[in-house]
C-alpha cells in the first residue's frame, strides 16, 4: 500500500527531472543497445556461418585444397597451386578404404556470362556429376548433366535461379543457349536456390559446368583447384586424413623437409575454424558490450548519487513528515530499477529494429537469440538495483535537521 | 501531553569541542498550548524544536510523548509518530519544486495508510484558503501562500500537534498576521501549537511564552489577552 504510493510519487518526481531522468535512461539505453546488436550480430553470423558450412561441407566430406598455405587463410596459397590432378583423386579412390566418391572443382570467381543483349560477370563452378550429391545440390528444374556429358567435355550448364532471371528473363531457360566469354553453352537445369555463401557469394547466381568442360574448354588447365571426397566413416576420419597425405605427397614427388604442396580439412577442422571466427562475436563483441553496460551503470550510480545531493532537503522533508529509512531507501532504489528498466526495454527495441535494418540492408540472417532478450530485461534491472543501492542507503542515512536547515 | 525532565543536549561530544546547547530542562506543555519559544540565535531554541520534534535525541534526560519515554522509540516508531502526532511548519517552508500545491499537501499521507489522500489533502487547503490554488506550483505561490501550504501539509494527517519553526522568518507584516492567524485558529479547534521564533511581537500572539537564554528557561509567561492576529489583520486590509 504505502509502496504503491512511493512508487507513484517517484514516477512524478521522475516525470519532473525530466533531464536528469533521460542522461540515466540514456546510459543503460546505448548499453544495452549494443549489447542486442552485437548479440544478435554475432548470432546472426554464427548462424549463418554454420548454415553455410552445412550447405558447403557435408558432414563426412573431407576437402583438399590446391596449394600451400591455410586453407582458413582463403585464396592467398603460397606456392604453385597447380599440382593437384583429378589421377591424384583416382589414386586416392583406389588406395584408401572408405572413400565413397569424390569430386574435383575449378572455379572462376569473375567470368561474363551472355545470352542476346544480357550480360552478367558470376561465378564459373566446374563440377563433377558426383557433385550433385557431395555437396547436396541438385536442379529444381531440368536435369543434372550426365556421366556421359562431363567424359566428353560436354558445353552443357546448370545455372542459378536468379541469374537464369537476369539472362533470359521470364522465359523458359531449360534447353537456351548462352555464352560464357565465347564459348557457347546450353542449359540444362536450373539449380536449387542456396542464397549466399560464406564468403557472401549469392549462389543462386552460380553457373555450373561440368568439371572436364571448364579445365579443357574454359581454363585450358590439367589441374583443379580442390576437391572434396565422401568417406563412409566419420570416426576413421584421421587414419584416412593420414593415407590421403601419403599418397599425395607420394604421387607430388615431395622429399622429407617439404611440407604439403596441398591441405586437408576436416568437417572437425571446418566446425573449429567457425568457432574461432566465432569467437570474436560471441565473446570480444560482448565484453566491449559490458563494458557500455558498466558505464551505463556508473551514470546511474553517478546521476542518482547527485540526486540525493540535489534532493537533501527533499529526503529531510519525507523525514520529518513521517517516511522511514527504508520508505527513503525503497524510493530511491524504485527510481534508479524503473529507469533501468526503461532504459533496458528501449535499448533492446532500438537494438532490434538496429538488427533488422542492418540485416536487411546486408542481405544478412536475422536472429535475435532470447538470451538478448532475457539479458536485455534482467542486465538493466541489476545493473540499476546495485546502482540504487548505494544512493539509497546514503539518502536513508540523511539526517533530517542537517537537511532542513 | 509533553513533558520533558532534565533535559540536556550536548554537541561535538565526539570532537571534543563540546557545545551544550540545552542544561538540565525541565517543561510541561499541556494539550491545547499556544506556546511560543522565544530566543536569540544560539539560544539553544533550534535544538528544543529539533527534540521536540524527535529529528534529534537529548543526550541526557527524558522525554515523555503522552505519557510514555520518547527514548524507547525505535525509528520506525519516531517515523510513525513524526506523521501522525506532530505536523512540522518550517521557516524555508521546504515545498517539493515544480510540484503542485494539493501533492505537496498529500507527501505526509504517502507514508500514512489513510484513504481518500486527495479528498484529505483538499481539505486541509481548506482550511488554509488555498483550495483555488490546489494545481499551482511553488514558484507561482506567493511567500505567504507557500507558508500556507506548508501548514496544509502539517495539518493533512490531523496531528495533536503543530510544531512552527520560525514559520514567519521569512515573511512580510501582511503575511505574518496571516500565518500567525491561522495557527490562532487551529489553537482554538484544539490543536497545541509550539512555535519557534526571536521575535517578541510574534510570541505576544501566542498564549504562553517561554524564553530560552544560554540553553536554559529564562522566563514562562502566560499571556492573558494575547493579540488577535486576525484582528490586526482586518486592520491592515482597511488600510489598504
Amino acid at each position: 500500500m504505502n509502496n504503491k504510493r512511493i512508487l507513484i510519487s517517484s514516477l512524478r518526481i521522475l516525470f519532473r527531472n525530466k533531464l536528469n531522468t533521460l542522461f540515466m535512461i540514456l546510459g543503460i539505453f546505448i548499453g544495452i543497445a549494443a549489447l542486442t546488436l552485437t548479440f544478435s550480430i554475432g548470432k546472426g553470423t554464427e548462424k549463418q556461418l554454420m548454415d553455410n558450412v552445412k550447405k558447403q561441407f557435408s558432414s563426412n566430406n573431407i576437402y583438399i585444397g590446391a596449394g600451400r598455405g591455410q586453407m582458413g587463410g582463403g585464396p592467398t596459397s603460397q606456392g604453385p597451386a597447380n599440382t593437384l590432378k583429378i589421377d591424384d583423386l583416382e589414386a586416392i579412390m583406389n588406395n584408401v578404404a572408405g572413400i565413397i566418391m569424390y569430386d574435383p572443382v575449378q572455379w572462376l570467381p569473375a567470368k561474363e556470362v551472355i545470352a542476346g543483349g544480357n550480360n552478367v560477370t558470376t561465378m564459373i563452378k566446374g563440377h563433377s556429376v558426383e557433385s550433385e550429391i557431395i555437396w547436396n545440390r541438385t536442379v529444381q528444374k531440368g536435369q543434372f548433366f550426365s556421366k556421359a556429358e562431363e567424359k566428353s567435355a560436354a558445353r552443357v550448364a546448370l545455372i542459378g535461379s536468379k541469374l537464369a532471371t537476369e539472362l533470359f528473363g521470364n522465359s523458359d531457360p531449360i534447353e537456351q543457349q548462352f555464352r560464357i566469354g565465347n564459348i557457347p553453352f546450353t542449359v540444362k537445369g536450373i539449380l536449387e536456390d542456396k542464397g549466399v555463401d560464406a564468403h557472401g557469394f549469392d549462389m543462386d547466381m552460380d553457373v555450373i559446368i561440368p568439371i572436364t568442360t571448364m579445365m579443357k574448354r574454359v581454363m585450358n588447365v590439367d589441374y583443379i583447384m580442390s576437391a572434396s571426397l565422401m568417406v563412409e566413416n566419420v570416426d576413421q576420419m584421421d587414419e584416412t586424413v593420414f593415407a590421403i597425405t601419403d599418397i599425395l605427397r607420394e604421387r607430388h614427388y615431395l622429399s622429407e623437409n617439404e611440407t604439403n604442396d596441398f591441405s586437408i580439412m576436416t568437417p572437425v577442422e571446418v566446425k573449429s575454424v567457425v568457432e574461432d571466427m566465432n569467437k570474436v562475436f560471441t565473446l570480444v563483441l560482448p565484453l566491449i558490450t559490458g563494458i557500455a553496460l558498466l558505464v551505463g551503470g556508473i551514470i546511474i550510480v553517478v546521476m542518482m548519487l547527485m540526486s540525493v545531493s540535489r534532493r537533501i532537503s527533499e529526503i529531510g522533508l519525507r523525514k520529518a513528515v513521517g517516511a522511514r529509512k527504508k520508505d527513503i531507501s525503497f524510493q530511491f532504489f524504485i527510481e534508479a530499477s524503473l529507469v533501468s528498466l526503461l532504459g533496458g526495454v528501449l535499448g533492446i527495441i532500438i537494438g532490434t529494429i538496429g538488427t533488422k535494418l542492418l540485416a536487411s540492408s546486408m542481405d544478412y540472417t536475422f536472429v535475435i537469440p532470447w538470451q538478448t532478450l532475457i539479458l536485455g530485461v534482467l542486465i538493466p534491472v541489476s545493473i540499476g538495483m546495485i546502482a540504487g543501492i548505494v544512493p539509497a542507503k546514503k539518502a536513508s542515512k540523511q539526517d533530517p535537521i542537517e537537511a532542513l536547515n | 501531553m509533553i513533558q520533558l525532565k532534565n533535559i540536556t543536549k550536548v554537541y561535538g561530544k565526539d570532537s571534543g569541542q563540546e557545545v551544550t546547547a540545552l542544561k538540565d530542562v525541565d517543561l510541561i506543555i499541556e494539550k491545547g498550548d499556544f506556546v511560543a519559544i522565544v530566543g536569540a540565535s544560539g539560544s539553544g531554541k533550534s535544538t528544543m524544536m529539533n527534540i521536540l520534534g524527535m529529528l534529534d535525541r537529548p543526550t541526557k534526560g527524558e522525554y515523555y510523548l503522552e505519557n510514555r519515554e520518547v527514548n524507547s522509540y525505535k525509528d520506525d516508531e519516531l517515523a510513525k509518530v513524526r506523521n501522525k502526532t506532530i505536523g512540522f511548519v518550517f521557516q524555508k517552508f521546504h515545498l517539493l519544486p515544480k510540484t503542485s500545491a494539493m501533492e505537496n499537501v498529500e507527501l505526509p499521507l504517502i507514508y500514512s495508510d489513510r484513504k481518500n489522500i486527495k479528498g484529505l489533502a483538499l481539505e486541509a487547503l481548506k482550511k488554509v484558503k488555498l483550495e483555488d490554488r490546489a494545481s499551482h506550483t511553488p514558484n507561482e505561490l506567493s511567500g505567504g501562500q507557500q507558508q500556507r501550504v506548508a501548514i496544509a501539509r502539517a495539518l493533512v494527517n490531523e496531528p495533536e500537534i503543530i510544531l512552527a519553526d520560525e514559520p514567519t522568518g521569512n515573511l512580510d507584516s501582511k503575511s505574518t498576521l496571516e500565518v500567525m492567524s491561522i495557527f490562532q485558529e487551529l489553537n482554538k479547534s484544539g490543536k497545541t501549537i509550539i512555535l519557534i521564533t526571536h521575535e517578541q511581537d510574534i510570541a505576544e500572539q501566542a498564549g504562553r511564552v517561554i524564553k530560552i537564554q544560554d540553553g536554559k528557561i529564562a522566563e514562562d509567561y502566560r499571556n492573558e489577552n494575547p493579540r488577535s492576529a486576525s484582528e490586526e489583520l482586518k486592520l491592515v486590509d482597511v488600510n489598504e
